[in-house]
């Protein structure tokens, strides 16, 4: 029983140890704040940045972005920006190699998904990222932020 | 327990010393590897916990940056056979984790991949639960003592 502990405690410190150890500059840049909107490294996602409901709310007032849904279907149906484009995180691979993104690379893009504790934007995101586009703005408040502060919504209330 | 005489409890234990051995092997292995993955992308994985919607952000980041090295590290003390009991209690306590990790998930109704294999991981759903459920069985054979088996 004490070595079953004792290897226990062993494992656990050497992780800990290991771990920070590697991960030291990424640990420095998380105490500074960098991650606090979400886990995207900027070297490695340099055309993702996040946005606010003002800066969404701007790019949509100027016509200049697509709006990309990561809701579910039924959640798109139910309410929407006027004329986003749904792309479910679940349909995203088959949906984004069939092509279902005909626009130039350049174009900026904002995804969105429900907003509060919602993952889906930051996955998509990436997938989009991967397929080669490189202005991709993620709206963190989402639906919830959108509807809540009176802005446009599809269909209309 | 008296000795020589077989227990309920032990009736459903791995005994032969091969397949022991290749537990081990295929436990470790897989652990080593999942360790090995989540480690060269740890802002992914915290990403993939965070999908989960259950752990607060900074919690996140602290599982994601230890985590993957109790796993590799577990997983390649199993494979050599050192903290041969130790890393198995510590397998045993992760996959516990992990199955209601998803079952969660699914009960919350949240679609996600598991996050197991960094980038190579797949969904989390009934599947995975039944694949982690056939590891702690394989594993808890390797934390059991010796006479027990015998």
């Amino acid at each position: 029983m004490k070595n079953l502990l004792r290897g226990i405690v062993i494992i656990l410190l050497l992780s800990i140890i290991l771990g920070a150890a590697v991960n030291f500059s990424l640990v420095r840049r998380f105490v500074r704040g960098e991650f606090k909107q979400g886990f995207l490294a900027q070297e490695e996602f340099p055309g993702i940045r996040f946005i606010t409901l003002a800066e969404a709310e701007d790019l949509f007032a100027r016509a200049g972005a697509v709006f990309i849904d990561s809701r579910s279907r039924e959640e798109f149906a139910a309410g929407h920006v006027p004329g986003a484009l749904n792309i479910p995180l679940e349909e995203s691979r088959q949906r984004l190699s069939g092509g279902d993104l005909p626009y130039p690379q350049e174009r900026t893009l904002v995804v969105y998904c429900e907003g509060g504790d919602c993952q889906t934007s930051i996955s998509l995101a990436k997938l989009i990222h991967d397929r080669g586009f490189r202005d991709i703005r993620i709206f963190r408040g989402g639906w919830t932020e959108w509807s809540a502060a009176g802005l446009p919504v599809e269909p209309p209330r | 327990m008296e000795r020589g005489r077989p227990s309920c409890g032990t009736t459903t234990m791995i005994r032969n010393k091969w397949v022991l051995f290749a537990s081990r092997l295929a436990v470790g292995g897989l652990f080593l590897w999942a360790g090995v993955l989540k480690i060269t992308d740890p802002l992914g994985f915290a990403q993939s916990i965070k999908n989960y919607r259950l752990f607060p952000h900074e919690l996140a980041f602290i599982i994601a940056i230890i985590l993957p090295w109790v796993e590799a590290l577990c997983g390649a003390f199993l494979i050599v056979g050192v903290f041969r009991r130790s890393s198995a209690l510590l397998v045993s306590l992760m996959l516990v984790g992990f199955i209601g990790l998803v079952a969660l998930a699914l009960l919350r109704g949240i679609d996600t991949s598991c996050g197991c294999f960094g980038s190579l991981s797949r969904k989390a759903d009934l599947k995975l639960i039944l694949l982690d459920t056939v590891l702690l069985y394989l594993t808890l054979n390797i934390i059991a003592p010796k006479q027990q088996r015998d």
